[in-house]
């Protein structure tokens, strides 16, 4: 009888315990686990041009509009804006109902005294001279905000989408609040801690404006910078996503049974600018000549691990995007014959200027200097640091050639403005490139802007100041149970509204 | 000198007279050029086209792992040759002249010897840029130090003996004394560290193109195969393998050398 009662007594707290464990089961909060690569240098959205801070960011802030998954600029803390006839005046209607993760309701006011705090000099933001053309701010009532414009500014819907137009509380930002450690914005999750080299950790903002967003209770953002270490940490599902997956790490991935892997198009123009005041490179057959000596998709294989290859200034995803791959193909004996011409001999030597941190740029570097000694060129590489390239290359323009990659715009004029002018480091000099871009940032919609971006492009991939190789395919690595993680095009930031773990 | 100590001497040896004939003779020897890429044929293992494989670029790493060898010996010759020049000079000087002159050779010494070796290399390296000969240069520098303070010392017991004294009580100049009787009588230290220094030149070497800052690509350079090969560890090992193994080789058999010359030329009484 005692025996009896003893295993019930067993039983019952047995029971007690399994139904304990699936109660806590029911109720656990939704935790996604986060692979950073570096730490944020600011969480000031208006103080920085670092691609972390806004990374992280995009969960704490919105911004007016937005992009969406196709670069389309659509409505976001705006309902909606209208543009007057002439261009220069912008009113934008804004969202009734948002509050601030402090409770302080947004009010057209936050918006003004956001875009003053980005224009103001003592900030110093590396980003007001996109805020430029603005001439001043009108706040008729509490959900409309009017911009007055010197002169029209098509660009700017794009800046206003981006992390660096993130909206800030006016009331804060008139108390002095530290916006560097302790971002509060209207966005999906609010930040919680940040320890820096260590962890970013941001919870769910319960009074969001998107219904039924964000899904996820919290993201533990891991600072890992190796990219052994995230890897690893997938594969033993300490991590659930990590986007900076380079292709020889494929085969390990793959053969896990519990990742993922996501492929997309990235919006970067991976490049070998020419510097075309060089007595050598002046010469547009030299140039077209190792144009021909490149074998574009081979190189964004083996380098990048595969991309579009592409031929003119802007990136394969692009709206404005246009195919000019015919005008020099990959053609080693046209090459030799262009060069010839040019009277190009192996005594003349060239020098590939590398930034030696960016391993896929010194793989590119070390393929094309095999690539163009085929041809008869006599090439040879100098890896520098990250800011001797700066200083040197970018910014001094001392260099025959050199790799990089620039990041996609949200809008072209981002990325075309000043290329032919002097003070570009390719020393490329084309006035009609220069008119047709000025032209374009003043002309408002899509095909009208479409057909002068067409001629600059056109005029750029003839001209070739650089060697266009192509856009990279990014590849994302997730556990598999997780769906929905965005990343907005162009801007490469996170998007965890919509991201569940299952 | 024990038995197991020849036998590793003469492989010793043996290993770096190969090693010396294949730094000289490399473009005789090699099966490949070693900066040639083949893509088509990346990452190949082990087979009789390519003895050792290829690296991620389809070059054939015997081919690299040879013509390294040259670079890596160069590298060590001229770096320990401007560190026994240098170190004579300023260990010879101190040595002789003594006093506030000794005072102040010794502490700036001392005071290079003081900074971690690759740390001051990279500093070094950095100021004067990036490239072989600025490290052959950077080690010669750092190096310096050592052979200074073995001269000195010599210097210092060998002037007090007495066939110095008479030397210098015959009238003959002081160059000449040290020419034909100083510098005969501590080379025999010198060479046993310049053997044990070339080992750790190799090392620094390596680590300097490992570190992007020595050999440039596509220079075949041991340690920047290495640098390459770690992005491929478990695609391709034998990409790190062999010229691991070159490295390791070299240091050792070097060590050896420098045990037994130190043995053979200051024998104990």
């Amino acid at each position: 009888m005692r025996r009896l009662i003893n295993l019930t007594v067993c039983l019952s707290i047995t029971a007690l315990f399994l139904g304990g464990i699936t109660g806590v089961g029911l109720v656990e909060a939704k935790i996604l686990n986060f692979a950073l690569s570096g730490n944020p240098d600011t969480l000031d959205p208006h103080k920085t041009s670092g691609t972390l801070t806004f990374q992280t960011l995009k969960s704490v802030y919105d911004t007016l509009a937005e992009p969406d998954m196709n670069g389309k600029i659509i409505p976001a803390l705006a309902d909606r804006w209208e543009v007057s006839d002439d261009g220069l005046t912008w009113t934008f209607l804004l969202k009734k109902g948002v509050v601030f993760h402090n409770g302080d309701k947004l009010t057209s006011a936050d918006a003004k005294a956001t875009f003053e705090r980005i224009m103001d000099k003592k900030v110093a933001s590396p980003n007001a001279k996109e805020f430029a053309a603005i001439n001043n701010i009108e706040t008729p009532n509490d959900h409309t905000v009017v911009l007055k414009l010197k002169e029209p500014a098509a660009p700017l819907l794009a800046t206003l989408a981006s992390g660096w137009g993130a909206i800030l509380s006016n009331r804060l930002i008139h108390a002095g609040h530290d916006f560097a450690a302790k971002p509060v914005g209207t966005g999906p999750y609010r930040l919680k801690e940040w320890i820096r080299d260590s962890r970013i950790v941001l919870e769910k903002n319960e009074h969001y404006w998107m219904k039924g967003h964000p899904k996820l209770d919290k993201i533990v953002m891991h600072i890992i910078t190796e990219r052994a270490v995230q890897i690893q940490g997938l594969i033993s599902g300490q991590i659930d996503i990590s986007y900076i997956i380079a292709k020889d790490d494929m085969p390990v991935l793959q053969s896990s049974k519990d990742v993922k892997i996501e492929k997309s198009l990235s919006a970067l123009i991976l490049v070998m600018p020419m510097n075309c005041s060089n007595p050598i490179l002046k010469d547009i057959r030299v140039r077209q000549a190792i144009t021909h000596a490149i074998d574009k998709q081979k190189i964004l294989n083996i380098a990048y691990g595969t991309g579009e290859p592409i031929a003119t200034f802007m990136d394969y995803g692009n709206a404005y995007y246009k195919d000019f791959t015919y005008l020099y193909p990959y053609d080693p004996k046209k090459a030799r014959e262009l060069l010839t011409e040019a009277g190009i001999s192996s005594d003349k030597i060239l020098e590939v200027t590398l930034p030696q941190n960016y391993e896929p740029h010194v793989r590119a570097g070390e393929m094309y200097q095999a690539m163009l000694a085929k041809v008869g060129l006599n090439v040879k590489l100098k890896l520098v640091d990250w800011s001797t390239w700066i200083s040197d290359v970018y910014r001094g323009a001392k260099y025959d050639l050199t790799v990089i990659g620039h990041t996609g715009k949200l809008d072209p004029d981002g990325t075309l403005r000043g290329y032919g002018m002097k003070d570009r480091y390719v020393k490329w000099i084309n006035p009609r490139t220069v008119e047709l871009v000025n032209k374009a940032r003043k002309v408002s919609g899509f095909e009208n802007r479409k057909k002068l971006y067409d001629e600059a492009l056109e005029i750029m991939a003839k001209e070739v100041p650089f060697m266009y190789l192509g856009s990279p395919y990014r590849n994302i690595a997730l556990r598999k149970n997780v769906y929905d993680f965005r990343m907005t095009p162009k801007l490469d930031t996170l998007d965890f509204r919509w991201t569940t773990v299952k | 000198m024990k038995k197991h100590k020849t036998a590793l001497f003469f492989i010793s040896i043996s290993y770096i007279f190969i090693l010396g004939v294949a730094g000289v003779a490399a473009p005789l020897m090699a099966p490949y050029n070693p900066t040639l890429q083949h893509l088509d044929d990346r990452f190949q293992p082990s087979s009789r086209s390519h003895l050792l494989g290829t690296d991620n670029f389809g070059r054939d790493i015997l081919s690299r792992v040879i013509y390294g060898s040259g670079s890596t010996l160069l590298v060590g010759i001229v770096a320990v040759s401007i560190a026994v020049f240098l170190g004579l000079i300023v260990g010879l000087v101190a040595g002789l002249a003594g006093r506030y002159i000794d005072n102040f050779l010794m502490l700036l010494m001392d005071s290079l010897l003081s900074f971690p070796t690759i740390l001051l290399a990279i500093a070094v390296v950095s100021f004067l840029g990036y490239g072989l000969l600025q490290v052959m240069l950077a080690i010669g520098v750092i190096f310096s130090p050592v052979f200074a303070r073995l001269v000195r010392a010599e210097t210092l017991v060998i002037k007090t003996e007495t066939y110095v004294e008479a030397s210098r009580a015959l009238g003959s100049p002081i160059i000449k004394t040290v020419f034909k009787h100083i510098i005969p009588n501590l080379l025999g230290k010198v060479i046993v560290q310049c053997s044990i220094m070339f080992a750790l030149t190799v090392v620094i070497e390596a680590s300097l193109s490992y570190l992007g800052l020595g050999s440039q690509p596509p220079e075949p350079s041991w340690g920047l195969m290495l640098k390459d090969a770690r992005n491929y560890l478990v695609q391709a090992p034998w990409m790190a393998i062999y010229p691991g193994l070159a490295l390791a080789l070299t240091v050792f058999c070097f060590n050896i050398l420098g045990d037994v010359l130190s043995e053979g030329l200051n024998p104990k009484l």
